[in-house]
C-alpha cells in the first residue's frame, strides 16, 4: 500500500476516557484517523498475490443481449478469468425483498450500467482493457422512463377534476418484469371517504433523484478458503443479508461464506444492496486467488441504488379555524429497473406521507414502479424525505389560505402522545411536535443581511463569486417537521445479536462486545462501548471486528442500530452481569442483595463489599450471547393500510433562514436551526454530528443535488457535475436536543440519524418561498426557478 | 486508461519535435484535465509529452508596460501576483473563482486556455458528440443542455468553454504567443478559440505542431477598474452558468472606455464588442448598461433548459457595470 493506514484498533485508545458511559461525549476511534487520512477503508484492502476484478456494464438502459463473446478478453495476457451469468452456480437473481436482479445480465439488460461480465487480471488496467474487448451484441429497445407511464396512469391534468376516481391502473406500457411494472401499491384509507372542508388546497410536487454521495466507493476483497468456501472483506451496511444473497448465488451454505466488515466510507442506504460482493467471490473461487474490486467514482454512480424520484399530488382540506379535515394524496415513486427496497420505501412514503399531524380522514395511494431508470432503493429518510417536501408545502399553502401563521397551523394539528396516526396507530411515546416548533420560534434570529460597506461577500448569495453586494437580496424564514419510523416495520422480524464477554486480562477487567452491526461512520462502536461500560462497570471495552461469526445485527439503517443493537448489547451485558454477581454472592458468603459492578469491582455500598473482578473471575471468562427484539409490529391491512406497523417514531424540526438574490436566483442559507427529540442521547456529540450531517444532506437536495437522467441515461456521474454542499454552502447551526424517554426503548432512546435529513430540505424550500413568493413545486430549486427567466 | 509512451521534454525544442512528428501526441502540464479525459477514454494519446519542467513559468514586465505570463505559470501564482492584483484585478478574481485551491496549484495558464468542454456528452463515450466523434451528432441538443451555450452555437454543437481565467484575459486584449519548429507567432486570444460551425472537433486556431508558450497582457489603464462576477449552482467548486469580466472608465457620467467579456455562454470566452461599442460614449446608467447587454445578446439562441442564461447574462452584465460605476474596481 502506498498510503500508511491504521485500523481503529491500532489507534491511540483515548476513546471516551474513563468516563465514556452513556450520556457522555465519547470520542470516535475512527475520527482522528479519517481526518489524518490514515483510516483503512475497504479500498485500501491488499494482499500481495491478489488479482483485480472489474465489471463490464451495459451502455444501454434497455436491450436484449443476442450474444456475448469473451474470447478476445481471455486472450489478453495477465487475464485469469472472464465470467458471465453462465458461471453463476446458484440462483442467478438476487434482491433485498424480491429476487429480481441478475447477478450478471441474463438475456435482457434493464438499466444503463447493469453488470454483464467480470474480468480478473493481475493489474486493474489489464482487467479494464480486457473487459473492453468483450463483444456484446445488443438488440437495443426503447426504454420506459416515466413511472406514471410505466403504470399506465393518466397524467394529472386529465384527472384534476376527479382525483379520487383514479384507483384502477391500466397497464399499457411495456412490461419490464413478468409480474408487470407495479412493484407495490399501498392504500391508506381512514374515516369518511367523501369528506368536505371549508378550505381546500391542492398541489403537485416533484422531487429529483438524489445520490447518497458517500465518499468511499464500493470496494471489497474476496479470499478463497481452504475449505472451498470464501472470505469476503467488504464495506457494507448489513453483513448477514449480504451473506444470505451471496450464499444463494454461490449455492453454498452460510458456514462457507464468511463476511468481515472492511472500513466503510459512508453508506446512507447506498450499501444495503449488493454491489461487487458476489462478483468478487465468483472471481476468487474461479481463480483460486484473492480478488479485489474497487469502483471508481463514475462506476460508483452506477454501482448503487439512489433515492427514488417522486411525483406527488396532495389535497388538504381544513375547517376555517385551521383543523385538518382530510388529506388525499397520490404518490408515485420511480423504483427503476429492479425492486431493491422499493416495497418498503412505498410503505414508508404511504404511512408517513402526511407528516406528524392528526388527520381524521385519509385517502392515500402510494405506488412504486419499475422503469428503465437507475434502480432506486434505500437512502437516509427512506420515502419520508420526498413526502415531507409535499406535506410541508401543503401546510404552508393551507396557512396562507387561512391567513394563519404556518407554525400555529402546524402546532394546532400536531401529533402528541395518545394521538392516532393516519394508519390507525396510537402514538404511545412522547411526540413533542409542537414543542419542537415552539422552541425553534423562541431561538434568536440571525442578524438582518448587511448592506453597503458592511457587506462580507462570504455571507451573500453567490459567496466569493462576487455576485450581489446586497442589492436584490430578500430574506425568508421557513419551518418544517420530520416524522419517521425507527427500525424495520410492517411485521418484519427485526432483531440484533450481541455476544459480550467479561474477563480479567493482565489484572484489568476487560469486556469484549461482538456484534455484526456495521459501523458506517455513524459512531455505533462508541455506543457499544458506552453501553458495556455502563452496564459492566469497566473502563476497557474491546469492540470485536464486525463479522458473520456472530448472529445478525440487522441493517445499519432506519435509524435502528442504537435502538436494536444497543438493546442487544445492553441485554447481553445484563446477562453477563447476572452471572458475575451470582458468583460474587457465593464468594461473599452472606446475603448481599444490592451487589453491582463498578470500577472493575463487585461492590455493595450497604454491605461494604469491594471485591476485585480478578478475585471473582480468576482465569474464567463469562460470556453471553443474546438475540434481542423490539416489540413486534404488524403488517398493514391490504385494503385500508391500517395497523400497528411501526415500533417508534422520530421527530425533528428545522427553521431555515435564507437570503435569495432575486436578480440571479442564488440562495444563501444563512442559518439552520434544529430541534430533535432523541429520547436519550447516548453520545451527545455524535447526536449533534448526525443532526449537522443530516441537515447538510437535506439542504443539498433542496438547492443542488440531483442525478440527471434522460432516456434512462445518467448525465452527471461525477462530483464535478453532481454537486453536493461545500463548507461554504452549509451555514452555522443552532441545535437543541430534547430527551423525552420512550418507555418502550432501551434507556428511553429514540433513533436519531434520519429525521434531520427529512425536515431540513422542506424548511429551506419554505424559506425560499417566503423570500420570493414563488410556489416552487420541484426540488432541487435552481437559479432559473427563482428568476422567472 | 490506454497504454501510451511517456516523454519528459528537457527543452522546448524536444517538445516541439515530438508534437510535430507524432499525430497522437498530447502535452501534459498540470494534468488536471488531460488525465481525467484519459481515464474516461475520451483522450487517447499515443505519446504524452510532459512539459511541466520547461522554463515557461515566469511572469515578466514588458517594456511597454504590460505583462508576459509564461504558459506554465500555475493558476495560484497568477492570481496572487502583485502586478496582476493591482493592474488587472479582474484576472485575479476570475482565476480564484475557478476550481479548487488544489487544482489551481497544479493547473497552468496554457492548460487552462486549452481545457476541453465540460459538456457531459463529450465525456460520455456512449453518447453522440460531434466534438469527440465527428459526424455522430449532438446529444445535448434535445438532451440535457442546461449548461450549454447560447451564443455562437451551431446545429452541430452547443458546448461551452469552461474557463474563468480566459474570460478575463479576453476582456484584457490578451495575446497568445505560440511556438513551433517553424517559428513563433502571436494570436489575439479572442481568435484562439473558434466557434463550432460544422467542425466542432476543431476548437482552436492552433496547428497540431504548436505549443502555447506565453500570454501577453498589454498595458491597459482601464483594467485597474475591473471586476469578475460568476453565477453558479453552489458557492464554490462549480463551473459558471454565466460569468462576466468587465473593465470600465467613466468621466462626468459618461463611459470613456470599456472592456467586456462573457463566460459560460459560448464555445469561447466571449468578447462583447457589440456591448462595448454601445457603452463607450453613452451615459453610465443602468438603463444604458441594459441596452448594451441586450445588443450583445441579440443573437443569443436559448433552448428549453438554458434560455434562462440569456436574461441571467444580461442581469449580470448590468450588475457588474453598476458596481464599477459605484465603487471602482481596485482589488
Amino acid at each position: 500500500m502506498s498510503t500508511p493506514t491504521r485500523t481503529p484498533a491500532g489507534a491511540p485508545s483515548s476513546v471516551g476516557g474513563p468516563g465514556g458511559r452513556i450520556g457522555d461525549d465519547a470520542q470516535r476511534p475512527d475520527g482522528v484517523l479519517k481526518v489524518r487520512g490514515e483510516f483503512a477503508y475497504a479500498s485500501d484492502l491488499w494482499m500481495d498475490d491478489m488479482l483485480w476484478g472489474v465489471t463490464l456494464r451495459s451502455p444501454h438502459p434497455y436491450a436484449r443481449i443476442r450474444s456475448v463473446d469473451v474470447g478476445p478478453a481471455l486472450a489478453v495476457p495477465g487475464v485469469h478469468a472472464v465470467l458471465t451469468s453462465d458461471d453463476v452456480p446458484g440462483e442467478k437473481v438476487y434482491g433485498l425483498e424480491l429476487a429480481d436482479q441478475p447477478v450478471l445480465a441474463l438475456d435482457v439488460v434493464r438499466y444503463q450500467g447493469e453488470p454483464v461480465a467480470l474480468v480478473a487480471a493481475d493489474h486493474p488496467d489489464t482487467a479494464r482493457r480486457a473487459a473492453a474487448r468483450i463483444v456484446v451484441d445488443y438488440d437495443v429497445w426503447e426504454p420506459v422512463t416515466d413511472a406514471r407511464a410505466a403504470l399506465g396512469h393518466p397524467t394529472w391534468n386529465q384527472v384534476h377534476d376527479a382525483p379520487a376516481a383514479v384507483t384502477e391502473l391500466s397497464r399499457e406500457s411495456a412490461h419490464l418484469h413478468p409480474h408487470g411494472n407495479l412493484v407495490r401499491h399501498l392504500k391508506v384509507r381512514k374515516g369518511d371517504p367523501e369528506p368536505t372542508a371549508d378550505v381546500v388546497v391542492v398541489g403537485e410536487y416533484e422531487v429529483g433523484m438524489q445520490d447518497q454521495a458517500f465518499l468511499g466507493p464500493e470496494s471489497g476483497l474476496a479470499v478463497p478458503g481452504e475449505d472451498g468456501g470464501v472470505d469476503l472483506y467488504v464495506a457494507t451496511q448489513w453483513l448477514h443479508v449480504d451473506q444470505r444473497q451471496i450464499c444463494s448465488a454461490l449455492a453454498m451454505p452460510p458456514e462457507k461464506v464468511r463476511l468481515t466488515l472492511a472500513g466503510v466510507g459512508g453508506a446512507f442506504g447506498g450499501r444495503e444492496d449488493l454491489s461487487m460482493h458476489v462478483h468478487a467471490c465468483l472471481l476468487a473461487l474461479h481463480t483460486g486467488k484473492p480478488v479485489k474490486m474497487s469502483y471508481n467514482r463514475e462506476e460508483s454512480f452506477f454501482g448503487h441504488v439512489h433515492r427514488h424520484p417522486a411525483t406527488m399530488r396532495y389535497e388538504h382540506g381544513a375547517t376555517r379555524d385551521g383543523d385538518l379535515v382530510y388529506v388525499k394524496a397520490e404518490i408515485f415513486l420511480d423504483g427503476g429497473a429492479y425492486a431493491s427496497s422499493t416495497p418498503a420505501v412505498v410503505g414508508n412514503a404511504g404511512t408517513m406521507g402526511l407528516g406528524p399531524y392528526v388527520v381524521p380522514n385519509v385517502h392515500v395511494d402510494c405506488y412504486g414502479a419499475y422503469t428503465n431508470n437507475p434502480p432506486c432503493g434505500a437512502m437516509r429518510g427512506f420515502g419520508s424525505v420526498q413526502t415531507a417536501f409535499a406535506y410541508e408545502a401543503q401546510m404552508d399553502a393551507l396557512a396562507a389560505e387561512l391567513g394563519m401563521d404556518p407554525v400555529e397551523l402546524r402546532c394546532r394539528n400536531a401529533m402528541e402522545l395518545g394521538s392516532e396516526t393516519p394508519t390507525g396507530q396510537v402514538v404511545d411515546s412522547p411526540a413533542p411536535v409542537a414543542e419542537l416548533l415552539r422552541r425553534l420560534v423562541a431561538m434568536p434570529l440571525p442578524p438582518e443581511p448587511a448592506t453597503g460597506d458592511d457587506v462580507d461577500l462570504r455571507h451573500m448569495p453567490g459567496g466569493v463569486s462576487n455576485t450581489t453586494h446586497g442589492e436584490g437580496v430578500r430574506r425568508g424564514v421557513g419551518y418544517a417537521v420530520a416524522y419517521k419510523n425507527v427500525a424495520f416495520s410492517e411485521g418484519f422480524d427485526d432483531y440484533s445479536t450481541a455476544r459480550v464477554r467479561l474477563e480479567v486480562v493482565g489484572g484489568e477487567a476487560v469486556a469484549t462486545v461482538h456484534t455484526a452491526a456495521a459501523e458506517v461512520g455513524q459512531g455505533l462502536v462508541t455506543v457499544e462501548q458506552q453501553i458495556a461500560r455502563t452496564e459492566l462497570g469497566v473502563d476497557a471495552v474491546v469492540v470485536h471486528p464486525k463479522d458473520t461469526a456472530v448472529g445478525s445485527a440487522g441493517s445499519s439503517s432506519a435509524s435502528r442500530q442504537t435502538y436494536v443493537t444497543g438493546g442487544a448489547v445492553k441485554a447481553a451485558c445484563e446477562a453477563v452481569r447476572g452471572r458475575v454477581l451470582e458468583r460474587a454472592r457465593g464468594l461473599v458468603g452472606r446475603p448481599a442483595g444490592d451487589l453491582r459492578l463498578d470500577g472493575g469491582k463487585v461492590v455493595s455500598d450497604l454491605e461494604g463489599v469491594a471485591l476485585p473482578l480478578a478475585d471473582v473471575l480468576g482465569d474464567d471468562a463469562v460470556e453471553e450471547t443474546v438475540e434481542w427484539r423490539h416489540r413486534p409490529t404488524q403488517a398493514l391491512d391490504p385494503d385500508t393500510g391500517q395497523g400497528f406497523a411501526h415500533v417508534q417514531y422520530a421527530f425533528s424540526a428545522h427553521r431555515a433562514v435564507v437570503d435569495v438574490d432575486t436578480e440571479l436566483g442564488l440562495v444563501k442559507v444563512v442559518e439552520m436551526a434544529c430541534t430533535q427529540d432523541v429520547g436519550k442521547a447516548i453520545n451527545p456529540q455524535a447526536v449533534v454530528g448526525q443532526i449537522q450531517g443530516g441537515t447538510a444532506q437535506g439542504l443539498g437536495l433542496a438547492v443542488m443535488e440531483e442525478i440527471l437522467v434522460r432516456d434512462g441515461r445518467v448525465q452527471n456521474p461525477s462530483f464535478t457535475d453532481y454537486l453536493i454542499p461545500t463548507v461554504l454552502d452549509m451555514p452555522p447551526m443552532r441545535i437543541e436536543v430534547l430527551e423525552y424517554a420512550d418507555p418502550h426503548a432501551p434507556y428511553g432512546l429514540r433513533g436519531v440519524g434520519e429525521a434531520p435529513n427529512i425536515s431540513s430540505g422542506p424548511a429551506v424550500l419554505a424559506a425560499i418561498r417566503q423570500a420570493t413568493g414563488l410556489p416552487l413545486r420541484r426540488v432541487p430549486v435552481r437559479p432559473e426557478h427563482l428568476t422567472g427567466t | 486508461m490506454r497504454p501510451f509512451t511517456y516523454l519528459s521534454a528537457p527543452d522546448v525544442t524536444t517538445a516541439l519535435r515530438a508534437i510535430a512528428t507524432e499525430p497522437g501526441a498530447r502535452l501534459l502540464a498540470g494534468g488536471t484535465n488531460l488525465v481525467d479525459l484519459m481515464r474516461q477514454d475520451v483522450e487517447r494519446p499515443t505519446t504524452v509529452v510532459d512539459i511541466s519542467t520547461l522554463p515557461l513559468d515566469e511572469v515578466q514586465e514588458l517594456p511597454a508596460g504590460g505583462l508576459r505570463i509564461g504558459a506554465l505559470v500555475r493558476n495560484s501564482r497568477l492570481a496572487a501576483h502583485p502586478a496582476v492584483r493591482s493592474r488587472y484585478p479582474v484576472l485575479s478574481q476570475a482565476v480564484l473563482s475557478g476550481a479548487s485551491g488544489q487544482l489551481r496549484n497544479m493547473a497552468t495558464v496554457g492548460g487552462n486556455l486549452l481545457q476541453r468542454t465540460r459538456c457531459p456528452y463529450f465525456a460520455d463515450g456512449t453518447a453522440a458528440c460531434n466534438k469527440r466523434d465527428p459526424g455522430s451528432g449532438c446529444a445535448a441538443i434535445g438532451g440535457f443542455h442546461r449548461g450549454s451555450a447560447v451564443l455562437g452555437t451551431s446545429e452541430h454543437c452547443i458546448a461551452t468553454h469552461p474557463s474563468d481565467m480566459a474570460v478575463a484575459l479576453v476582456a484584457l486584449d490578451a495575446v497568445v504567443e505560440v511556438q513551433s519548429l517553424r517559428g513563433t507567432r502571436r494570436i489575439p486570444l479572442a481568435e484562439l478559440h473558434v466557434l463550432p460551425g460544422d467542425t466542432p472537433d476543431v476548437e482552436t486556431a492552433l496547428d497540431p505542431d504548436e505549443l502555447v508558450t506565453a500570454v501577453e497582457l498589454p498595458a491597459l489603464p482601464v483594467a485597474a477598474s475591473s471586476r469578475y462576477r460568476k453565477v453558479r449552482d453552489r458557492a464554490s467548486f462549480a463551473f459558471a452558468l454565466v460569468s462576466v469580466a468587465a473593465a470600465m472608465e467613466v468621466a462626468d457620467g459618461t463611459v470613456t472606455a470599456a472592456r467586456l467579456a462573457l463566460g459560460g455562454v459560448a464555445a469561447r470566452p466571449w468578447r462583447a464588442h457589440l456591448a462595448e461599442r454601445a457603452l463607450v460614449g453613452a451615459p453610465a446608467t443602468e438603463e444604458d448598461f441594459r441596452r448594451a447587454a441586450t445588443a450583445e445578446l441579440a443573437t443569443a439562441v436559448g433552448r428549453p433548459q438554458n434560455a434562462f442564461k440569456i436574461e441571467l447574462a444580461r442581469r449580470t452584465v448590468v450588475a457588474t457595470l453598476h458596481q464599477l460605476t459605484t465603487e471602482g474596481g481596485a482589488a
